[in-house]
């Protein structure tokens, strides 16, 4: 930066806006402005509905609001470039100091001269029996077991002993300013290549598209440019923008779990899962996973998350029950029947007509009497099928099997018949995406959780020890400095110098 | 349960202990500090036996999980970590007077709890919340909340030993001038149907205010003064309030499962009632609390006087607090936040009020750390700095759920 003589306006500007950014002061501003403007975008909801902003501001509110972006604040142009300009700061102060940090570290250890000696902050000295060597001996000692390294130097019948320790320590700031600058760079990756997008699949449908939230901006500027298409295609039906997988996923079930108790369901979701499988476009199968909250199914970069799910309004799925002898220990027969539909079944000779499917039934175990309960949104969330058993078209019994079951289901005959899933009926909402930067941005979280502990429990300690003939006796002269945690370091030098007196 | 009558006599030991130790302050005699000590120790240790006791009865119940996730375990498990970081400095630092400070916080906590009637059932987790990486943010946010919590203590005291006088009364007679200026354009802009403008104005100027304070903090000690006091009223008086608030509305609605709907109707039984008495008569309670906090300081100070370490030992340990309690923040507030909304939805960050809170949070002691780099930003403004973080601490984890949410009448985030 220190260039001699005849100083162009280009540099003399250049050196002006490098000292600006390198300024910790300009840091706090930032910092003070990043904070008070996050505010306002928790107050103001974000990204609601128009009608919902309506019933909270008048209209002329809601247009200064908008004009502002202040209904999605964290992704305006404004509250962007504060970010980047928290970058270049962030940056280049790093990039200021890491050189003089870099030879601080690097420094050999250099014996201390008197009038540094005299600046030192701790310092101590006494007088101890024996030659200089003995002395020399017993400092190095002590010195060591403090886990200090030294360097001996001798001049004008003076021992110099200068030693550090935690040298590295001085990194730890620059793994922490490092850490946050990798994020911001995985999160602008994820940005520009990735997107978010969300596919509501309903139970044995399969889909090679998801509809997006976020699309890639590169796909974006460069379709812009017309340099390349996007990939991105819009669905005239749903009017969304989506983007083809290059694959096909595909629901084959999905089930929920509720919490029960005393055996009764309670309507409050325990555990939601989707079995998947991904078939590629010739429609071989590629593989599967079930997936559940927590538990994601990545395919060639894309990532599966069970985010919801949801009844298909006026859909009527498949019962699946199993039929199984009593007193047998397989595993039965698997039937599937239609709403009022029948299914004979042959290892029982029997039919089985479906008379209907109710969403939210319990037991009583004692009476054998159904409660029935209005379930939120129509949800399954203990299905009961109502079924009438059949030799040929005439009819033996009635009954209800439930998924889960705090009673006995009335089974009169040789085979019991019982619930295995309600197919059909239901989505599974999944949240899609795709970010290439993750990787980047984890690389970030690790170093953010390593840096600063050892910027704050890492210091760099330094002690000089110049030793003196003084008759068959020595002067022991011992200071130091540290360049954090003075109060520690201090108690560290006593120890050292009351091992050295002994 | 067992466990709940354990946490009561736990509660009871700190109530005894905060007793104790105003009185060590006061009578300055060993013994009662000594009988103080010991009773927050066996406080700590009661304490510790119901937590491990809850998490047994939560397996006993067939729902096997950590006691962390709902407010009533949080509450507990952030009074826990505060007296166990407060026993640890008040056994290295050798000195008992931040017990009368950080004592009255957990008992605050835990009465609160009471008071508020937040229930204590075991009750199941969504899918959502199942997760290792939630368990370890949830426990590393909290224990770094206490940090900030004993720092938010030793800055006060810090602030306190700071001043010398309170200033003229010019200074009282107008900060409470411009409060009342406030208060009156919050109701009537409250009833033209423009809250969130309102508290977006009142947040503007308390930030003007903490950074003029930071920035010239030093320069003019009644400042200091009114600042310990409105950061003292704040945190007591908001606890206060939305207790006397729950309360009301628990009578009112007779329900349990009510924090949706107290959220909603948050401070209609206080500040926001439709008598104008009621607004009155909690003004005046804001009011008496200040005033009680505002004119007993100085006693507190004359009386804190010998038993304190010097002043730079407190701006040490203030910063070593937070050398411990951001780092702790950085890793389990927003890190593993972060690792776990990404494997749950596939986002890491979603600016979310919550996330955003916490951002704040860790800005402003992001700003403490660098501050002590820019010149001349000492002791003072550190602990002004300190306060403000705490404060937003509190924010975050309460004010989040509580007002935010309330603000919009429609409720309901997520
Ligand atoms: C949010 C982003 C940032 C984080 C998380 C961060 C983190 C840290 C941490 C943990 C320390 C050690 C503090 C201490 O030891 O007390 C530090 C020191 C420092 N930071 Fe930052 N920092 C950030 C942004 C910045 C920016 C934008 C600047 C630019 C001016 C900056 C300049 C410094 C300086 C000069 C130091 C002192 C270095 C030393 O010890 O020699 N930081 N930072």
């Amino acid at each position: 930066m220190e260039t001699k003589g005849q100083q162009g306006i280009v540099e003399v500007v250049s050196e002006k806006i490098w000292k600006f950014f390198a300024s910790v002061k300009l840091a706090v501003v930032l910092l003070i402005i990043l904070a008070a403007v996050s505010i306002v975008g928790t107050v103001i909801q974000q990204n609601q509905a128009p009608e919902d902003y309506l019933r909270e501001y008048s209209q002329s509110t809601i247009d200064l609001f908008e004009s502002i972006g202040l209904f999605d604040l964290y992704h305006t142009w404004w509250f962007v470039l504060l970010l980047l300009l928290f970058t270049a700061n962030l940056t280049i102060c790093t990039l200021d100091r890491f050189p003089s940090a870099w030879k601080a570290i690097r420094a050999p250890l250099r014996p201390m001269s008197e009038e540094g000696f005299k600046a030192l902050p701790c310092k101590k000295e006494l007088t101890i029996k024996g030659s200089t060597e003995e002395a020399e001996a017993v400092v190095i000692r002590a010195l060591s077991s403090g886990r200090y390294k030294y360097a001996l130097s001798k001049e004008q019948g003076m021992t110099h002993i200068a030693s550090q320790r935690g040298a590295y320590s001085r990194l730890g700031v620059y793994i922490t300013h490092v850490s946050i600058l990798l994020i911001f760079t995985g999160a602008i990756i994820g940005a520009f290549f990735g997107f978010k997008g969300f596919l509501n699949l309903p139970e044995g449908e399969a889909s090679s598209v998801v509809y997006l939230r976020n699309e890639p901006i590169w796909d974006k500027i460069m379709d812009g440019f017309g340099i390349s298409k996007s990939q991105v295609i819009l669905d005239p039906r749903i009017g969304v923008p989506a983007m083809p997988l290059g694959y096909y996923v595909r629901c084959d079930n999905f089930e929920v779990d509720y919490y029960t108790n005393q055996g009764r369901p309670t309507g409050m979701p325990s555990e939601y899962w989707s079995q998947l499988s991904v078939f590629d476009m010739e429609r071989q199968k590629v593989l599967d996973k079930r997936i559940r909250v927590n538990d994601p199914l990545t395919h060639h970069g894309i990532t599966f998350y069970q985010s919801s799910y949801g009844t298909i309004p006026n859909a009527s799925g498949k019962v699946v029950l199993t039929v199984k002898m009593k007193n047998s220990a397989d595993a039965g027969e698997k039937v599937v029947a239609e709403l009022d539909g029948t299914v004979y079944v042959p290892s029982i000779d029997r039919t089985i007509r479906i008379l209907g499917v109710s969403p939210y039934g319990v037991r009583d175990p004692m009476s054998g009497q159904i409660q029935y309960y209005r379930s939120q949104n129509g949800e399954f969330v203990n299905p009961v099928v109502e079924l009438e058993v059949l030799r040929g078209s005439k009819p033996v019994y009635r009954t209800q099997v439930m998924k889960v079951d705090p009673g006995e289901p009335s089974m009169p005959e040789n085979y019991t018949i019982s619930y295995s899933d309600y197919w059909g009926a239901r989505y599974t909402g999944l949240q899609v995406t795709k970010d290439p930067g993750v990787l980047v941005v984890y690389s970030g979280f690790i170093l953010l959780c390593i840096g600063p502990i050892i910027a704050f429990f890492g210091s760099h300690r330094k002690i000089w020890v110049r030793l003196q003939d003084r008759k068959g006796q020595t002067a022991v002269m011992a200071g130091g400095s540290s360049n954090r945690n003075r109060i520690g370091f201090e108690r560290e030098f006593a120890g050292i110098f009351e091992k050295i007196a002994k | 349960m067992e466990s709940s009558l354990l946490f009561n006599l736990a509660t009871l030991a700190y109530l005894a202990a905060m007793v104790l130790y105003v009185a060590f302050l006061v009578l300055k005699k060993e013994n009662v500090g000594k009988s103080a000590s010991v009773l927050a120790y066996a406080g700590l240790a009661v304490q510790t036996v119901a937590l491990i006791m809850r998490w047994a009865e939560s397996y006993q119940m067939g729902i096997g999980r950590v006691p962390l996730s709902n407010l009533y375990e949080s509450l507990v498990f952030f009074t826990w970590c505060t007296v166990l970081i407060y026993v640890v400095v008040e056994w290295k630092y050798k000195t008992r007077a931040f017990g009368a400070f950080v004592m009255p916080v957990a008992f605050m906590a835990l009465a609160f709890i009471n008071v508020a009637g937040i229930s204590n059932d075991i009750t199941p987790l969504v899918p959502a919340l199942k997760s290792n990486w939630l368990l370890y943010h949830v426990l590393l946010s909290f224990i770094s909340y206490a940090t900030f919590g004993v720092a938010f203590a030793v800055s006060i005291i810090y602030l306190l030993q700071d001043t010398e006088e309170r200033g003229s009364a010019g200074y009282l007679a107008a900060a409470l001038g411009i409060s009342t200026v406030l208060i009156v354009l919050g109701y009537v802009l409250n009833s033209a149907g423009m809250k969130v403008q309102f508290w977006m104005g009142l947040g503007i100027l308390a930030m003007v205010w903490f950074t003029y304070m930071v920035v010239k903090g030093a320069l003019s000690r009644p400042q200091v003064y009114l600042f310990i006091t409105f950061c003292t009223t704040l945190a007591s008086g908001m606890l206060i309030f939305m207790g006397i608030d729950f309360l009301i509305f628990k009578m009112l609605h007779q329900t349990s499962a009510a924090d949706d709907g107290f959220r909603k109707h948050m401070f209609e039984s206080t500040f926001i009632s439709n008598s104008i008495p009621v607004i009155a008569i909690s003004w005046a309670g804001v009011l008496a609390l200040f005033a009680v906090i505002w004119s007993s300081g100085l006693k507190i100070k004359v009386m804190l006087k010998q038993f304190l370490p010097a002043q730079e030992i407190l701006d040490d340990l203030n910063y070593r607090m937070i050398a411990i309690g951001w780092p702790l923040f950085t890793a389990g507030g927003l890190v593993m936040g972060a690792i776990w909304a990404n494997s749950a939805w596939g986002t890491y960050w979603g600016w979310d009020p919550k996330e955003t809170w916490s951002l704040i949070t860790w800005f402003v002691y992001s700003i403490y750390l660098h501050a002590r780099y820019v010149r001349g930003w000492k002791g003072t403004q550190m602990a002004v700095i300190s306060s403000i973080g705490f404060l937003s601490v509190i924010f975050t984890y309460l004010g989040v759920n509580l007002v935010l949410s309330g603000l919009h009448s429609y409720g309901g985030m997520n």
